[in-house]
């Protein structure tokens, strides 16, 4: 009787999957990016195995200074991922938190602000705590004032953090080109504006191991990493966030208090992001317009491609600093292949990772061919 | 089935990689200097055919040729670096590690990461070349610009008689920036006083957009100077082609910059002052290939000009008034000659029939004070802070430095605006 109406494929869902199984579909669409990528660049006449391995090798083999791949590789990867960890915070709680650029533009300016003006007057130490604090306060505080107008007033969590990137943006912009007696970001050697070198007190430290120096800021990004894996796993306020994801009513009906859990977890996650801001400053040493590298935009793909699943993050972040920095080295290679190319990749692999998400949790079905459906019903 | 297509797939990709390994192997030869490798970082993309990466990139490739060097091997290049000093030391450790010999930075803001590279035990052996900065060191770190402004001079001159002809003295500048910058502070200023040169009644209108390149900008900017200031010629010191096809929309004349923008605005592009990168991409590269324990002594800190056929202006084109050539062949040749230049207390008073009078007097800025004493021997700039006129340390040797990093002031006969 159904059968005139019976569509040619139907989307069912499936049972759950095994998670072998489901790891394994990611590599699949992982590799079926590689494939479609490798594809363009044969197209463009690239060997894309050579553009591969150089790639995926960072471009060590053949260097002459191979150690200094992994150092750049870290300058990368450990920004990404604080970001991510920090942005998979909200998300969880399934509060949009885009303002990621805003936040490590905010951060940066506020640990750059605490390196100048107070740079020649203490040690190493104490400076570099109060930069990060500022750091995480500034950004904190940039961030948690979107979750309070988002409790009280029910404004547009997205467009508020969206917004404020730019803010942000256009501030840093503006402390950058304007040449005046006040403005002390800017170096008062060149008479072009540019931004100051912090004062040394103020550099992240190294731990050399042989040539390669490993920057401190790297462990404490794998330190957050667990922290926030315990935090939210094995704490009340962890458990909060994640009711408060699922359902805010449920989460009143416990008695939890929504309002508080929203503006305290969109804090923690600006300042985190913050602190990654105030990291990469001191890494960096300056200040600089393009500071961010983009990352609260990739921090949004990386905690989506990892399902917000913290040491997943970890992977994901690494995979595309990865790609991200070796695209950088490949490209030297091939006159053709700019640095675009990463993104490129790197969105083909989005959207592989999508289709096999979808597949994951959803099948096809086909309609039965009539000769099927006498098979069944005999 | 779907495997099966998979797997034949694969291994269509497979051999199609290595029948393309084998091709790049066939290639290397065996010169001495084909091993030597250039590294350079841009702004912007390699790949772009306009602006300012694409003429660095035009002058490396060149100068590579004419050396005969291969670009596609011996020519490594990062691109699209923005001035964070993280992300270009970043791309010089990429650069360097290939085993580069000579790194090329092409943005101002590149500056610190090349000075700290430069100072690096590891990249002795490496040479660092800046263009547009101030520093330097004594061994392997120089920095290269040019004498752009005397190109202006000469594209003002080809604007002034243009003006004398259509009897309206209001020039337009479409300028990224204005005094803040002493690169288009002076370029504007040697434009003015070429005109002025033929045309002693000319005044340069000024509209300053505060970017380097934006079109929209850019565009409206010339169509203001055209329809609210009644100018007859359009110049500009930005990036895009959009002031002069601007003016060819409002029925005027132009100059542009960087290339010969006749092929965008046939109809009013007179002549644009125009950069020959190739020229010191080739003195460098071929230093640092055969003598790079002297580069420093033979190439050192770079300001070419018309002499070293640097920077020139690019054909005059056919809307330029007829007396156009004879003058300003005459004035290059005193230039080149080291006869005369702009910024000395030496002005050129140039009558109808290209007779070339030098008067000896003091250069004043708009506002009426000297900027450079009717004997020469002293340059004046603002200081920034107190806003008070101060001599430049240096007398007469000053100039060029005035040039290249002080002088914020606008000579008389340029109103911003």
């Amino acid at each position: 009787m159904n059968k005139a109406k019976d569509p040619f494929v139907r989307v069912v869902k499936r049972d759950k999957m095994h998670p072998l199984l489901m790891v394994a579909f990611y590599c699949i669409a992982i590799l079926a990016a590689l494939l479609v990528g490798a594809v363009l660049l044969i197209s463009l006449g690239v060997n894309p195995l050579v553009l591969y391995k150089d790639m995926f090798t960072i471009g060590m083999i053949g260097s002459r200074f191979a150690y200094k791949s992994i150092e750049g590789l870290l300058t990368v990867f450990t920004p990404l991922l604080i970001t991510s960890l920090a942005l998979s915070l909200a998300f969880k709680m399934r509060f949009w938190n885009i303002g990621g650029e805003g936040q490590f533009i905010m951060g940066a300016l506020a640990a750059a602000t605490v390196a100048l003006r107070l740079g020649g007057r203490m040690p190493s130490l104490p400076l570099l705590l109060l930069m990060f604090l500022a750091a995480m306060l500034c950004a904190g505080v940039y961030g948690g004032v979107v979750a309070l107008l988002n409790v009280r007033f029910r404004t547009n969590e997205t467009l508020m953090t969206l917004m404020l990137n730019y803010v942000a943006l256009y501030l840093l912009h503006f402390v950058g080109e304007t040449q005046a007696p006040w403005n002390f970001y800017l170096s008062s050697e060149s008479v072009r504006p540019v931004f100051q070198k912090l004062p040394k007190a103020a550099f992240m430290p190294t731990i050399p191991i042989g040539k390669f120096s490993l920057n401190i800021s790297f462990l404490f990004a794998v330190a957050i990493c667990v922290g926030i894996y315990f935090y939210i796993k094995k704490t009340k306020q962890g458990y909060e966030i994640s009711v408060v994801g699922d359902s805010v009513s449920t989460a009143r009906y416990a008695g939890m208090r929504v309002n508080r859990i929203i503006v305290r977890t969109m804090f923690l996650s600006a300042a985190l992001v913050g602190l990654a801001g105030g990291f990469y400053v001191s890494g960096a040493q300056a200040l600089s317009t393009s500071i961010t590298n983009n990352v609260g935009w990739t921090g949004v793909i990386v905690a989506w491609l990892s399902k917000l699943n913290t040491f997943a993050i970890f992977g994901v972040s690494l995979l595309i600093s990865i790609m991200q920095y070796g695209c950088q080295v490949a490209s030297t290679q091939f006159p053709i292949i700019d640095s675009n190319f990463a993104d490129l990749l790197q969105g083909v692999i989005l959207f592989f990772v999508l289709a096999a998400d979808f597949f994951i949790r959803f099948k096809l079905v086909f309609r039965k061919s009539a000769k099927q459906q006498k098979g069944e019903e005999a | 089935m779907k495997k099966v297509l998979s797997i034949i797939l694969a291994l269509t990709l497979t051999v199609l990689c290595f029948a393309a390994c084998g091709k790049t192997d066939d290639a290397a030869g065996n010169d001495a200097n084909s091993d030597f490798l250039v590294g350079a970082i841009y702004i912007n993309s390699q790949n772009d055919t306009a602006g300012y990466t694409y003429a660095h990139h035009n002058g490396i490739t060149t100068a590579m040729k004419q050396l005969g060097m291969d670009t596609a091997k011996q020519l490594k290049i990062v691109d699209n670096i923005p001035e964070d000093t993280e992300q270009v030391s970043k791309a010089i450790d990429t650069l360097a590690g290939q085993g580069c010999k000579i790194i090329f930075g092409i943005s101002f803001g590149y500056i610190d990461a090349f000075a700290e590279a430069a100072e690096k035990p590891e990249y002795k052996d490496i040479i660092f070349s800046h263009a547009t900065g101030y520093k330097s060191n004594d061994v392997n770190f120089n920095n290269y610009f040019g004498r752009i402004y005397q190109a202006r001079y000469l594209a003002g001159i080809a604007a002034g008689l243009k003006s004398l002809k259509l009897q309206n003295n209001n020039l337009g500048y479409v300028a990224a920036w204005g005094t803040e910058y002493a690169e288009t502070c002076s370029g504007i200023n040697a434009f003015a006083l070429g005109a002025q040169s033929v045309n002693p009644k000319a005044v340069v209108h000024v509209n300053k957009i505060s970017t380097w390149g934006d079109e929209a900008k850019e565009k409206a900017a010339a169509e203001t100077l055209i329809n609210t200031y009644n100018c007859c010629v359009i110049a500009q010191h930005c990036d895009s082609a959009q002031p002069q096809l601007a003016a060819a929309n409002g029925k005027v004349f132009g100059c542009g910059y960087n290339s010969d923008m006749t092929a965008q605005a046939p109809t009013s592009h007179l002549t644009a002052p125009i950069w020959h990168w190739d020229v010191y991409y080739k003195l460098a590269i071929e230093t640092a290939m055969n003598d790079p324990a002297h580069f420093m002594e033979k190439v050192g800190i770079y300001y070419g000009g018309l002499k070293e056929g640097f920077v020139d202006i690019s054909p005059l084109s056919e809307n330029c008034e007829p007396e156009t050539a004879g003058i300003v062949e005459k004035v290059k040749t005193m230039m080149v000659n080291g006869e005369w230049d702009v910024f000395t207390n030496v002005k050129l008073s140039i009558d109808a029939n290209g007779n070339i009078t030098k008067n000896t007097e003091a250069m004043k800025d708009n506002k009426g004070a000297d900027v450079i004493s009717a004997d020469g021997n002293t340059y004046f700039a603002y200081n920034t802070e107190t806003g008070a006129l101060e001599a430049v340390d240096g007398g007469k040797d000053a100039c060029d430095g005035v040039i290249k990093g002080s002088m914020n002031y606008y000579v008389a006969g340029v109103v911003e605006g």
